[in-house]
């Protein structure tokens, strides 16, 4: 007589199944419930700086065109065109007059920088890493599992199997 | 027959996979380069800088042609960014190995009152002896920062040790054909710049 452990397997397949439509109705909901509104596919973002914006940075005066927060994802290029008759700074960005400076943001961080035509002489940049399917995916890998387990193991103390003994047919 | 037809889908199998590898690994190798510093477009040409260095040679950056010129500016008394700046320039050196040969590394004094060649050696030494140390007389410096859109201003901080030097921090890479490529800001990634300098020397 040997132990037979279909039910288990079944019981197992059963709650993976489950643990893995729950989880991805968690994960998509909580996903679609606190999504970025900067979360976005990769892109080049291009800056100009005009001409005669030094001048009207000495003067206090914002420079058009540039706005005051600048959100990234990874991979995205800035780009920065200097229409400009002097050289400017943009963050990691340096550009020379009559030039474009361009940058791949390739790491997620909160970068402080000084920047030549903000009046407070300093720039903000926020790189953000994408929320992609990958992403998305590995967190499914990770709590579906963990989901199933505890559910199985859940599961067999609410109703627990009784082991089935299968017979071994012997021939004489 | 049954055998015949699976050793047709393994082999039919096997090629069809071989076929979508090679067309990954030729458009993943097809891909540009991105350079991780930031690319000035067009490539400016690079101002001659001519003068003397720490061990009184005439210096001129044209002769550097086909080399590429990591370009520094900074001072011996600076407390913080020059030492790291030069310290992540004798890493990169380090680890460009035999490529180190196709490369120079350039640093030009903001402080000329009190950078003599004397000083600018032995300061170079503790770094790397084989790194280019700039001086002179402020006049000769001054087209240099300007060339290079060089910003340095004295500061008395009051301290014993004397007035203090803000300037520029960013590091510049200039090309082989002497073009003014990409510059990066200072505490930029070393592995990023060693990355790109090898491009650069490859190209």
């Amino acid at each position: 007589m040997k132990t037979d452990y279909t039910p288990y397997i079944v019981r197992l397949v059963v709650v993976f199944v489950v643990a893995t439509l729950i989880a991805i109705a968690i994960n998509e909901g909580a996903y679609l419930f606190q999504k970025d509104r900067n979360d976005r596919k990769a892109g080049t973002i291009q800056l100009v700086i005009p001409a005669g914006a030094a001048q009207r940075v000495a003067q206090g005066e914002p420079a058009p065109g540039i706005p005051e927060k600048m959100s990234f994802v990874v991979g995205d290029v800035l780009e920065v065109i200097n229409e400009d008759s002097v050289d400017h700074q943009l963050g990691p960005v340096w550009v020379p007059p009559g030039t474009t400076g361009r940058l791949v943001l390739k790491e997620a961080n909160r970068f402080s920088y000084s920047c030549s035509f903000s009046p407070d002489q300093y720039l903000g940049l926020d790189v953000r890493q994408r929320t992609s399917f990958t992403t998305r995916l590995t967190g499914l890998m990770i709590s579906a599992p963990t989901l199933a387990a505890f559910l199985f193991i859940y599961s067999l103390a609410i109703y627990p199997l009784k082991p089935r003994e299968k017979k071994v047919e012997v021939k004489a | 027959m049954r055998r015949m037809k699976k050793r047709t889908l393994f082999v039919g199998g096997g090629a069809l996979l071989g076929v979508i590898l090679l067309a990954v690994g030729w458009q993943a190798l097809a891909r540009p380069y991105a350079y991780q510093g930031s690319l000035i477009e067009p490539a400016l040409p690079a101002a001659e800088i001519e003068s003397l260095d720490q061990h009184g040679n005439l210096f001129r950056l044209s002769e550097q042609r086909g080399k590429v010129v990591l370009l520094a500016f900074g001072y011996t008394n600076c407390p913080d960014v020059c030492p790291t700046t030069l310290a992540q320039l004798k890493q990169i050196k380090n680890q460009l190995g035999e490529q180190a040969n196709d490369a120079q590394f350039v640093f030009i004094t903001v402080d000329p009152e009190r950078d003599t060649p004397q000083r600018l050696q032995l300061y170079l030494e503790q770094f790397d002896p084989s790194f280019i140390g700039i001086s002179g007389n402020r006049s000769d410096l001054e087209p240099i920062w300007q060339n290079y859109f060089v910003y340095q201003a004295k500061r008395d901080t009051g301290s014993a040790a004397g007035y203090i030097v803000d300037h520029t921090s960013r590091i510049y890479a200039i090309d082989k054909a002497g073009n003014l490529r990409l510059t990066y800001p200072y505490e930029s990634g070393q592995d990023a710049i060693l990355a790109d300098v090898r491009h650069l020397i490859q190209e």
